[in-house]
């Protein structure tokens, strides 16, 4: 299972939301490439980048510091979310070296913009549905929609998206556990690989992920865990390739 | 109508690669995909691949498409891709040490954190990127139009070794001597980036498309 840091951009920052409010921010850097290579330094293997401008205000913000971070790891596979509602958009993520755009409230309100998007990419689309109880939550989780989150897992996975990002909100940045339930729920109901994202707080989360993984979690992000310290990240990706290789 | 399949494993640059593809002119479908039948179908496969070489084999596994290429390159022509061409070799020490493939007898080592040029003593960046002479070793058809010591386009921080093994078809040199293109029968793999590397690179996938597996 591959343990990705999360990045979260705002205003060209690196901050840490708590409940997916961008009122309740607190920032850890203003040099998203210093904190990229901390995190590559650590072993990470792939990165999840959040556009939380964009992802408000439905268009990319932080585009600069994205692609800074791709050119200083070339290699490094990078996802990226956040305002990205037009197919140029993704043209250009990939055209500086992303490797997966993550789709979010689009991905809701307009259904056929995935489908475009995985025919036109392929392999390079991920969609990110974020929930509370089972429900989708959009437009950077400000307005819960009456969508339910296995159903549209489907559908996108019918599309033919990569991932699947699963956020489970009430957990985000509050580091109270993951939601191992709904995730499996969500991972058993599809074949394509689930990310799990939010609540990771320390090593017994991520072996709790560990002993699911083969439900189909091939992944999951971690974020205010790492930078608060009760993760490690270095032990929590050796614990997971030592648990579920 | 030819074709061609793309493996779609989840880790390549699989826009750049198909766009590159299309771009040739010479094949009339690029389908990208995991789904072994349509793999079958096609008339040539490309491996592609980025990231760390560990996911990659695991992703492989996971999708069986470990098995599928064993099963693929017995019968069409295949072409690897930098990571798509480390994962034939037998291992790699990327990632604690990752085994590979197989099908080549060959490993994949880490250029090391102080690499230096051995004529000038001058430290030299790892990763390996941008452009560099490939030197092509012997004839093969998927290099005709394409001069001795051309440019490619590289970005690794892994090579392949040894270099002077008979199934390397072209080299190139970092700091150490590496091989740059892997060869036998119906394969062939580079570790450049050909769908980064404009005119030369073209000319390689385009003589992919056309090439019928003779070696």
């Amino acid at each position: 299972m591959l343990l990705i840091p999360a990045i979260d951009l705002k205003d060209g920052k690196c901050v840490r939301l708590r409940q997916g409010r961008m009122e309740d921010a607190t920032v850890f850097s203003d040099d998203p490439v210093a904190v990229a290579k901390r995190w590559v330094d650590a072993g990470a293997r792939r990165l999840h980048l959040v556009d939380l401008n964009g992802a408000f205000e439905g268009k990319p913000v932080n585009r600069a510091a994205i692609e800074a971070i791709c050119r200083a790891f070339p290699e490094l596979p990078i996802q990226v979310g956040g305002g990205i509602r037009e197919e140029e958009t993704v043209e250009a993520y990939l055209e500086v070296g992303v490797q997966y755009v993550i789709i979010g409230t689009k991905a809701v309100s307009a259904p056929h913009f995935v489908q475009d998007l995985c025919l036109n990419f392929p392999g390079h689309i991920i969609v990110g549905l974020d929930a509370k109880e089972g429900k989708v939550a959009v437009d950077g989780w400000s307005k819960l929609s009456k969508h339910n989150v296995i159903d549209l897992a489907q559908h996108f996975e019918d599309d033919g998206v990569s991932a699947i990002v699963y956020t489970d909100i009430g957990r985000d940045g509050m580091m109270s556990g993951v939601n191992v339930e709904a995730t499996v729920r969500l991972a058993e109901a599809v074949q394509i690989p689930i990310i799990a994202s939010g609540g990771i707080t320390n090593l017994e989360d991520i072996r709790k992920l560990c002993e699911v993984t083969d439900s189909g979690i091939t992944a999951a992000i971690t974020g205010r865990a790492i930078y608060e310290g009760t993760l490690d990240f270095a032990e929590g990706q050796r614990l997971a390739d030592e648990l579920c290789g | 109508m030819s074709s061609v399949a793309v493996i779609d494993y989840g880790m390549g640059n699989l826009h750049s690669v198909a766009k590159a593809l299309e771009h040739t002119g010479c094949v009339d479908r690029v389908v990208v995909t995991h789904e072994a039948e349509l793999i079958r179908r096609a008339d040539r496969v490309v491996l592609p691949g980025v990231g760390a070489i560990r996911d990659c084999m695991t992703e492989l596994r996971r999708l069986h498409l470990d098995e599928l290429v064993h099963e693929v390159v017995q019968t069409k022509p295949f072409l690897g891709v930098c990571v798509g061409m480390q994962a034939l070799m037998e291992w790699s020490a990327e990632n604690d040490g990752t085994p590979g493939l197989g099908l080549f007898p060959g490993r994949v080592e880490y250029f090391g954190a102080e690499l230096r040029d051995p004529h000038t003593g001058a430290s030299l960046k790892v990763p390996h990127m941008g452009w560099n002479q490939v030197h092509q070793r012997g004839e093969h058809p998927l290099w005709k139009g394409i001069a001795q010591d051309t440019r490619f386009y590289f970005v690794h921080s892994y090579c392949v070794q040894p270099a002077d093994a008979p199934f390397v078809a072209a080299s190139a040199t970092h700091g150490v001597t590496f091989a740059a293109v892997v060869a036998r029968g119906n394969i062939f793999a580079t570790q450049f980036h050909p769908e980064k590397s404009h005119t030369a690179g073209l000319a390689l996938y385009a003589n992919f498309l056309r090439w019928d597996g003779q070696s």
